[in-house]
């Protein structure tokens, strides 16, 4: 029996027992104390300390943004989700984004200058956009290289920094095949 | 600029990342402009962002009274977070986000930013966080704290340990996988040397027949011209001896062939026998955390088909490399014996040798990873597939799953394809390389021949080396290929048998006989990354035969508690004490003997059901078995079966009902008699009716025994001798289930909640 789209996406008893979702309208962000993220709920409360996370860091950096804060009890809590960031003003739009620097620290990698195996470790020389050229050390693991998005890969080096290729197909050919001599999967 | 990512900083790398006692002395200006002096600091860390994630140095400054934050290279050079007092400072920590953290204090409520720092100086700042923390409950300070060697860098050379407080690979002097597979044939040393002695006596009967044949041409078929024919009779004698010659020759090479084959396969599958028990044994020693990092699909690759590569490897050491090496240094040798200008030009071939080889470790040999990964992860899926069978049928997924098998099976297919296609193309180039050196010794013996300045069966003789030359060059060629399968065989076999084993038996361990079950935990810190702790600082003490109750939501760690009295892990802080022992003083069998842990999914064996129940007790008798099935309300259902005890169970147990599988691994525990019994959840996935059934058989079990029961359903603990509430890592509450419930507190709430649920479903 096919079931119509919309009760498969829409339904209304899941959307109110769901996420909630912040607007310009409910939600007032601003800088406060400490230079820290303030949010106000419209017929709710004051948040302070608030930061943000992407739900889908991956396909969405400027949508689906969960807005959170540590309570009392020092146990992270969620406040609600900006849909659309674009829908706030620029300025609460700037300090979304400032917040979400804060929160991911990764290095994207445009070249691989040479990898090479000792020890079961895999010593890498890369360009990173945002630190220039440097190396890192990463050990020879299924679980250090990951997935990301459909042609890319998250690394992890041996203290777990993160370091993104976004697309492998997007490295020049030499700088390929050196990576996927050693990172095949 | 080449830069180690584990020292990004903007820093020189001679300056330390930490100063005792001092300022330092790149703030030393600013901090005594804001009135830090000298002899009020503790320390100093050095931190490698600035906020917005730029590489910056950034000092905070730990005083007796105060905090800051300086800031002193980068965009914000000269900003400054603080000076915060101590007494208005509530805590402080290490805030891990995606790929760096925050050293942050609470103040007013609020987690203020003193520093943000890369994931390279974690274990630094969570050192740094816990210092803070002391310092602000007024607890007295380690002097060593801080300072300690860092467990994840080789403190002699740098290098980053392949597990936390592993041995550096480097320092230790890695030995590579040739010559730790050949330490693996050590015990055999006898053995191959006789192979070795043998492969010599082959070679020089390969040599032999050559040798011959030019004799037979030049003295009896057709000798040179000016030399003195033998008389018919003679010339047939001479031919039949030296046809009888080469018959002996080659006769003792086969019988030298089937003695060392024979040798070969004894020699090498004992090996892999051992490799496999080796595997297998430090499978089982790794600590649970290893299987969460690796699939079971993958070691199991490793255990099943990578260990046939060693078996290979004896193979090439007797038949292989080995023998080939030896032919082409001995039939060069008669080449050059026979012709020296003759046998330069067999020697052209090998510049295109080294090419092919060249070529082969650089194009070809990644190739043999991606068909291992292939075949790897098409057994996974495959594994997962038939494991959650009725998930997908449930779901209505079986295209979906379809879709992506076969997605995963182009994948074999591309890899096999890309591998065999460029191996096709490589073998025939590299054989037809070979023909043409043959060709050009043809030309120029056959020159010689016509201007008489060889023999005609001195040619034949060294076209009878060059075949016999150039097949061992080939396979010679060839061997790269085996070479690199076997290395990236041995590679993952080694890898295996190289991790960390995280918890490990102390050499002096004491051993217990008997356990009184008395339990104790000492100030327990434990997280399974260790800058998120799940535990903290947790206390408790369990008297011997007590009943306890561990509640909690989940992810507050009861579990954890559990994890860590099994000893799967050890605490990064505290100690737990069983009978006044630290379980890492105890010896682990003796430890493991007088426990017993009854899960929430109990895992059965595809054995019988009576070897399932016997599984801690191999040697019980059929009446212990039967005895402990009664106890555990087992016995009855496994009655009513047709093959009763003996009924063979499938994967997991399949063919039992939750409830029926959960009473055998009762009747399990039961039969071990341990001291100390753990339920993990043990009623939680089942049915009321098998539920009660359960609980029937837990109440004969947890008699006489130390038990600790964790449990999401409050009424199952209602007579536990004591609960204990657990959230976020600490014990807010404990008390009996009466005591608990004037208290008011969270499990009162619990209960509640429990009851109104309880009132919906009736």
């Amino acid at each position: 029996m096919s079931v119509p789209e919309t009760t498969l996406f829409d339904d209304q008893r899941l959307v109110g027992m769901g996420v909630r979702l912040l607007t310009p309208e409910n939600a007032n962000i601003f800088e406060g104390t400490f230079s820290l993220l303030h949010c106000a709920v419209k017929d709710d409360t004051l948040y302070r300390g608030v930061f943000a996370v992407l739900m889908f860091p991956i396909r969405h950096t400027d949508r689906f943004i969960s807005l959170r804060y540590t309570d009392a009890d020092d146990k992270e809590k969620e406040i609600g989700i900006i849909d659309e960031l674009s829908a706030f003003p620029a300025e609460v739009q700037r300090l979304i984004r400032n917040t979400l620097v804060k929160h991911y620290y990764e290095q994207t990698l445009t070249r691989i200058y040479s990898v090479e195996n000792q020890f079961g470790l895999l010593f890498f020389d890369v360009e990173t956009q945002q630190l220039g050229r440097l190396q890192f050390v990463m050990p020879w693991r299924g679980d250090r290289a990951e997935d990301f998005g459909t042609n890319g890969k998250t690394l992890l080096d041996a203290f777990d920094n993160r370091y993104i290729i976004p697309d492998i197909a997007e490295l020049p050919t030499a700088d390929r095949n050196a990576f996927t001599s050693y990172i095949y999967w | 600029m080449k830069r180690m990512a584990t020292g990004r900083d903007a820093a020189p790398a001679s300056v330390p990342n930490l100063v005792f006692h001092r300022l330092p002395d790149a703030v030393r200006d600013q901090a005594e402009k804001l009135g830090f002096k000298d002899d009020e600091m503790f320390f100093g860390v050095r931190g490698d962002l600035d906020a917005d994630g730029s590489a910056a140095e950034v000092w905070t400054l730990v005083a007796k009274t105060r905090v800051v934050s300086i800031v002193v290279s980068g965009a914000r050079a000269g900003a400054v977070t603080g000076p915060f007092e101590l007494s208005a400072i509530q805590k402080a920590r290490a805030a891990q986000n995606v790929g760096s953290a925050f050293l942050q204090l609470k103040i007013d409520g609020l987690y203020v930013d003193m520093a943000r720092y890369s994931n390279s100086h974690r274990e630094l700042f969570g050192r740094v966080a816990r210092q803070i923390d002391r310092q602000v409950e007024g607890r007295p300070l380690p002097e060593n704290a801080l300072s300690l060697p860092s467990e994840m860098q080789c403190v002699k050379c740098g290098l980053p340990l392949p597990g936390r407080g592993a041995e550096c690979p480097r320092c230790l002097g890695g030995h590579g996988i040739f010559a730790r597979t050949l330490g693996l044939m050590r015990p055999y040393w006898v053995s191959i040397l006789l192979l070795l002695t043998l492969m010599v006596a082959g070679v020089c009967l390969d040599l032999l027949p050559p040798l011959l044949q030019r004799t037979m041409v030049d003295k009896v078929l057709n000798p040179p011209a000016g030399t003195q024919l033998l008389p018919q009779h003679e010339a047939l004698r001479a031919l039949l001896l030296i046809l009888l010659g080469i018959v002996g020759a080659s006769g003792g090479r086969c019988l030298l062939n089937i003695f060392i084959g024979r040798m070969t396969s004894i020699i090498g599958t004992r090996i892999t026998k051992e490799l496999r028990e080796k595997l297998q044994a430090k499978l089982i020693s790794l600590a649970v955390d290893y299987y969460n990092r690796h699939s079971v699909g993958s070691l199991m690759s490793r255990v099943l088909y990578d260990v046939d590569y060693f078996q290979g490897f004896v193979t090439q050491v007797a038949q292989g490399f080995l023998l080939n090496v030896m032919l082409v240094l001995g039939i060069g040798g008669m080449l050059f014996y026979m012709n020296w200008k003759l046998a330069l030009l067999v020697l052209l071939p090998v510049p295109f040798v080294i090419i092919g080889t060249t070529f082969f470790w650089r194009h070809i040999y990644p190739r043999y990873y991606k068909v291992w990964d292939s075949q790897s992860k098409t057994a996974q899926l495959l594994s997962g597939l038939l494991a959650g069978i009725r998930l997908v049928k449930a779901f209505g997924q079986e295209d979906r799953e379809q879709k992506r098998f076969s997605g995963a099976a182009a994948y074999l297919q591309d890899s096999r394809r890309s591998l065999e296609t460029s191996m096709a193309t490589f073998n025939p180039i590299m054989g037809f390389v070979f023909g043409l050196g043959g060709l050009i010794i043809w030309y120029a013996g056959g020159s010689q021949v016509l201007q008489a300045h060889i023999t005609l069966g001195t040619l034949m003789a060294f076209i009878g080396y060059l075949g016999m030359f150039y097949g061992p060059i080939s396979a010679l060629s060839m061997f790269s290929s085996w070479v690199t399968g076997f290395l990236s065989a041995g590679q993952r076999v080694f890898e295996v048998l190289d991790a960390t084993v995280v918890v490990t038996e102390d050499p002096k361990a004491v051993r217990v006989p008997a356990m009184q079950g008395r339990i104790e935990f000492q100030n327990v810190t434990f997280g399974y990354d260790p800058y998120t702790p799940v535990l903290k600082n947790v206390s408790l003490t369990i008297e011997p035969g007590q009943f306890i109750g561990v509640v909690g939501k989940s992810g507050s760690g009861k579990t954890t508690l559990v994890n860590l009295l099994c000893r799967f892990y050890d605490p990064q802080e505290g100690h737990i004490l069983v009978d006044g022992v630290d379980v890492r003083q105890m010896n682990q069998q003796d430890l493991h003997r007088h426990m017993a842990l009854v899960l929430q999914e109990p895992f059965l064996f595809r054995a019988t059901i009576a070897e399932n129940i016997a599984y801690g007790r191999p040697d019980a008798s059929r009446l212990a078995i039967m005895n402990a099935a009664r106890a555990a309300n087992a016995h009855d259902f496994i009655a009513r079966r047709p093959a009763a005890y003996d009924t063979k169970l499938g994967e997991q147990g399949a063919g039992l009902s939750g409830g029926e599988r959960q009473r055998i691994s009762i009747a399990r525990a039961l039969l071990c008699d341990p001291k100390v019994l753990i339920l993990d959840e043990a009623t939680s996935s089942v049915d009321t009716e098998s539920e009660q059934e359960i609980q029937k058989a837990l109440v004969k079990l947890c008699k006489g025994r130390t038990t600790i029961a964790i449990a999401h359903r409050l009424s199952t603990l209602k007579n536990a001798d004591h609960i204990h509430v657990v959230e976020d890592g600490k014990i807010i509450e404990s008390g009996t289930h009466e005591a608990l419930l004037t208290l008011k507190g969270v499990y009162h709430k619990l209960v509640m909640i429990q009851t109104e649920l309880t009132r919906l479903e009736g």
